[in-house]
């Protein structure tokens, strides 16, 4: 896979304080990247950065070849999708998916049929004319992602999607969305502080806090062989103090 | 796109440098402050101040403490039909304030329905405390009946667990969530009535207030520049209450759970309650039939018969002309108004920025200007150029008079819109104004007609602000009332009040159905 996009010393400075502490880090094309930290770590400000809402203070964000730090967030080619959903709430679910779409096909029809096919892949035709305050917090995101799906960006943040689910929504959400990624190879980033969600999603994990990169490889990697104290603790750590609570209770050895 | 919204915040600024910052400066910058000793030394300010601060100190007083006592029954008594005792508590706001004093007169007057026969009358400071009373306790009312939903009611569940007496309750718990209404009626009332002089000009008879004593320097005198100084004494409470809003922070922030305040038994408090609050209503619909009764009578004191001769009088001059004026000012205001109020809030709130902030606080100020003050100041920028004299300059000043209310109900409304739209627009490469246009529009309908017909109410009603503006030929209907009255015409200055006020209820009404009706068909979406 070839690199698509390039982070290249990422910083950024607010009220003298640094955010993030000069970061680099590469994105292949189709992979799916987790960024994973504590609040306050500075991966939303690296999310907002690369979506183009914030200007970084110095630093490169190279995709295919060119540099786009200084490009407005429409010709960015990426796509969002945010925790609160962000569905217009006074459009039905075909008509917020085929919304942009009407405006960039300049056709009604192919994009109410584009919306269609893209709302089937997410298992929400059957609610096609609900507005969303009818939906819960799983289909909104669902209708949300694919919103963001039919316009085929490069690449797709994702800040912190699955924060306001509860946790079986999570894990239905979760699976589905890996299955999504797999078959349609879209490049996707993903912020996020939820261990769990980071390891089984990701093709790589970057592990940030205070504004600096921890470690950032396979899941296998970081799990094995974590680089320094902070990691084994924040991520390795977590995720053993889980499995052990799981074997305390079913009595397998896991 | 980054274009447009800069272009669209330059409009807005220039528009309110030109409506707001150019006049206030003009007028500044021509008093002639040689005679500003003479001025606050004659009898006649001194006077005048004295009386203002008199009458003002104590209608302020009592506007706010009938307001809180309505406000509470409202709220807290087992009265039903909230909202439509709302619409009856405020129905002085929807006619000038010289009809009320209008309609005091009418009752309590030299020649009055009920003070003939009594051998008194409250012409004076009486009659304008009571008038002041009547025309601003309904604003303050619902600053308070505002303040009351905020309150977290879970807290007075935690005051009886923590055993607090009654006392201690409202200390601690109503005390702190209503401070800021409180004190921000205060504010407000005292301004409007400080700088009001439709009342004092009705039932003040000789007793001088400031506006008064503006207004007959102005008028009478052509005295711009001795004008200007008195208005400078109105604009101080003003810029005091500016300022407390501004700096104080609100403690009621309806982050918590909305819960029902329970505690409703109906108990002898209750009963005495209502019954202040049924009385205020009643005297507000008294003064109200004192209008319809001398509209169509001879003469209440000398022939009370049946009669349309006022009726036939207002008909036969040129009625039509002066509906046709208001109604083009008014509409013309509500449309422009809400337009620039509507843009303007969507700048400061959603677009942002430096120049966001300045016109913030250009929008805000006009909230510091007494009508009076800001007509003259438009008097004295504009009298050389085109405008004077035509519609324009009126539905300016009126715009201006007007747009920091609903400025601020848009501003408020648009900053609970999801912040993210825009952001998702951009990625999908929708404009900012197509998005708007498609999404944020539509989610703030009622908003947008709130700020309507706001505009519109208030454009019907006000005198103060056109007062120095107007000529024959763009005079509206509400400075009708101001002439009828002069010349003692009471019957048909009472059917000009009786007209204004059914236009205003008709507007508000309208937007009443029209949010009902979006409620039951569940169109005014939820913002998510």
């Amino acid at each position: 896979m070839a690199n698509l996009l390039e982070i290249n010393n990422l910083i950024k400075v607010y009220n003298k304080k640094i955010v993030l502490n000069n970061i680099s880090f590469t994105v292949k094309d189709g992979e799916f990247l987790s960024i994973l930290g504590p609040s306050g770590c500075g991966k939303t400000t690296l999310l907002k950065i690369l979506i183009g809402i914030e200007k970084p203070t110095n630093g490169a964000i190279i995709k295919k070849g060119k540099n786009i730090v200084n490009l407005d967030v429409s010709k960015r080619g990426m796509g969002i999708v945010f925790q609160n959903y962000a569905l217009f709430p006074n459009m039905t679910v075909l008509q917020n998916v085929a919304y942009a779409l009407k405006i960039k096909l300049k056709n009604k029809n192919n994009a109410e049929k584009a919306a269609l096919e893209m709302l089937k892949m997410v298992n929400m035709e059957e609610h096609l004319k609900k507005y969303p305050h009818e939906l819960s917090g799983g289909q909104m995101q669902r209708v949300a992602i694919a919103r963001t799906l039919a316009l085929k960006p490069d690449i797709i943040l994702f800040d912190e999607p699955m924060s306001a689910l509860d946790a079986d929504n999570r894990l239905v959400l979760r699976k589905e969305l890996k299955k999504l990624q797999q078959k349609l190879h879209t490049t996707m980033i993903y912020i996020t502080h939820d261990q769990e969600e980071a390891f089984s999603l990701s093709d790589r994990v970057m592990v940030m806090n205070d504004g600096n990169i921890e470690q950032i490889d396979i899941p296998n990697v970081i799990f094995n062989h974590p680089k320094n104290d902070y990691v084994r603790n924040f991520v390795t750590n977590h995720l053993i103090e889980k499995v052990s609570s799981i074997e305390k209770c079913t009595g397998i050895d896991l | 796109m980054k274009k447009s919204s800069t272009a669209l915040k330059f409009l807005i600024f220039i528009f309110l440098m030109v409506s707001v910052g150019y006049p206030l400066f003009m007028m500044l910058s021509k008093i002639d402050w040689s005679n500003f000793g003479l001025l606050v030394a004659s009898n006649t300010f001194k006077t005048s101040l004295i009386n203002s601060l008199f009458i003002t100190g104590i209608s302020t007083a009592l506007s706010v403490l009938i307001a809180y006592v309505i406000a509470y029954t409202v709220n807290r008594t087992n009265c039903k039909h909230h909202s439509f005792l709302k619409v009856l508590i405020t129905l002085p706001m929807l006619i000038p304030s010289i009809s009320i004093g209008l309609g005091l007169i009418n009752l309590f007057g030299t020649n009055g329905i009920i003070s003939c026969n009594l051998n008194f009358d409250i012409i004076g400071s009486i009659g304008i405390i009571l008038g002041s009373i009547l025309y601003s306790f309904p604003v303050a009312f619902l600053m308070l009946d505002d303040g009351f939903n905020y309150i977290d009611n879970n807290m007075y569940d935690n005051a009886k667990v923590l055993g607090l007496s009654k006392w201690q309750t409202f200390k601690k718990v109503t005390f702190v969530y209503l401070k800021k209404p409180i004190f921000s009626s205060i504010f407000a009332v005292f301004t409007m009535i400080f700088t009001d002089y439709g009342v004092p000009l009705a039932v003040g008879g000789k007793f001088i207030t400031l506006p008064v004593f503006l207004y007959k320097e102005v008028i009478g005198l052509l005295d711009f520049s001795k004008g200007t100084m008195i208005g400078l004494f109105l604009l101080i409470p003003a810029i005091i209450s500016f300022l407390f809003d501004t700096f104080t922070k609100d403690y009621a922030s309806g982050e918590f759970e909305k819960k029902k305040y329970l505690d409703k038994k109906s108990t002898l408090k209750d009963i005495i309650l209502k019954t202040i609050m049924y009385l205020v209503i009643t005297f507000i619909f008294i003064i109200l039939g004192s209008f319809v009764y001398y509209a169509f009578i001879n003469n209440p004191v000398l022939d009370p018969s049946f009669s349309f001769k006022h009726l036939n009088y207002v008909v036969n001059n040129n009625i039509g002309k002066y509906i046709f004026n208001s109604l083009f000012i008014a509409i013309s205001v509500s449309i422009l108004g809400t337009c620039i109020a509507y843009l303007a809030a969507y700048i400061t709130a959603r677009v942002k920025g430096k120049a966001a902030r300045i016109i913030h606080i250009l929008t805000l100020i006009s909230l510091a200007i007494p009508g009076i003050v800001l007509g003259l100041s438009y008097t004295i920028s504009f009298n050389q150029t085109f405008i004077y004299n035509t519609f324009v300059i009126l539905i300016m000043v009126n715009i201006v008079h007007f747009i920091a209310s609903p400025y601020l109900l848009a501003y408020n409304a648009l900053q609970k819109i999801n912040p993210n739209y825009e952001v998702v627009a951009k990625t999908c490469k929708v404009s900012r104004f197509r998005i708007l246009k498609d999404v944020i529009i539509p989610c703030s309908k009622q908003t947008i007609r709130e700020m309507f017909a706001y505009f519109f109410v208030n454009a019907m009603i006000t005198i103060s602000a056109v007062t120095f503006l107007f000529n024959t030929r763009t005079m509206p209907l509400s400075l009708l009332i101001n002439n009828y009255e002069g010349n003692l015409m009471l019957g048909e200055a009472a059917i000009i009040s009786i007209i204004i006020l059914i236009f205003n209820i008709v507007v508000k009404g309208t937007m009443y159905v029209l949010n009902k009706y979006e409620e039951k068909k569940r169109l005014n979406y939820e913002t998510i």
